[in-house]
């Protein structure tokens, strides 16, 4: 079963974190030792980090399917800051998984706790939609 | 460049969804699948997928030992992502363009659903040169 980890941690605004260059570098090796486990275990499919939100846009067809983009975003929106897509024996496993990133160290060291949100990737739409 | 294209949207639209006649359903998936051969020949396809219903969502924490503790309980102002993209294009204007496309896709009545997009650049880093 592949099951996408999404971390909706940014919000409108938010750049880089105020974090020491030791603090970034420990969260980074960190996420690198994980993807790492992951690939050896043959359950990475990919895994991305995505660029900061003052770059995101949203788009809407306009007439003749011209697309109308905008760039400002309610505060309250939550930015996907980066995703992986494993594949697994079990909902349990890919949480187990969700838990490890959302340990992730951040300042000083301690366990950001970040909320990682877990859904199941359909391989295919349901042939009644087809 | 990569991109990736959201396609998110709330339980209440997920419902509306599964409201659409099947012929509704039928000509909406059949112009994203055009979308997806257009886009492999240009070879700007990487990936698309969709997710499974918003209901089987779960959010995840790693706790004290890296527990994972979860929670599905959700507001019913969440957006969940629905499905994306992952495209390879030359220009951040290609990328609107393709959402535009998609957006622009048919749904009740074959009139667009002018569904937003959001449009976000994979961080991507010079390999080191040391």
């Amino acid at each position: 079963m592949r099951y996408i980890l999404m971390m909706n941690t940014m919000r409108a605004g938010h750049g880089v974190p105020q974090w020491s260059q030791q603090e970034l570098q420990a969260h980074i090796a960190f996420m690198l030792g994980l993807n790492k486990e992951l690939r050896e275990a043959g359950e990475l499919v990919s895994a991305e980090g995505l660029s900061f939100p003052d770059q995101a846009r949203l788009v809407r067809a306009g007439k003749d399917g011209i697309p109308i983009t905008d760039g400002v975003f309610p505060e309250s929106k939550e930015f996907l800051a980066g995703f992986w897509i494993v594949d697994v024996d079990s909902p349990e496993r890919a949480y187990a998984i969700a838990a490890r990133v959302s340990a992730a160290p951040g300042s000083g060291g301690a366990p950001l706790n970040m909320p990682i949100e877990v859904r199941q990737v359909m391989s295919a739409p349901p042939p009644e939609m087809l | 460049m990569k991109y990736i294209l959201l396609m998110s949207g709330t339980q209440a639209g997920v419902d509306a969804y599964r409201a659409w006649s099947r012929k509704d359903i039928a000509v909406h998936m059949t112009i994203l699948r055009d979308i997806e051969r257009e886009l492999a020949e240009s070879r700007e396809f990487v990936a698309t997928q969709g997710l499974a219903e918003p209901g089987e969502a779960a959010v995840v924490r790693g706790e004290k030992n890296g527990i994972p503790v979860t929670d599905g309980v959700f507001p019913e102002s969440k957006e969940f992502l629905l499905g994306y993209w992952i495209i390879d294009v030359a220009t951040h204007e290609r990328a609107c363009a393709i959402a535009g496309r998609i957006s622009a896709a048919p749904g009740p009545g074959g009139a667009p659903t002018n569904m937003p997009i959001e449009v976000r650049r994979f961080a991507t880093y010079e390999p080191s040169k040391s």
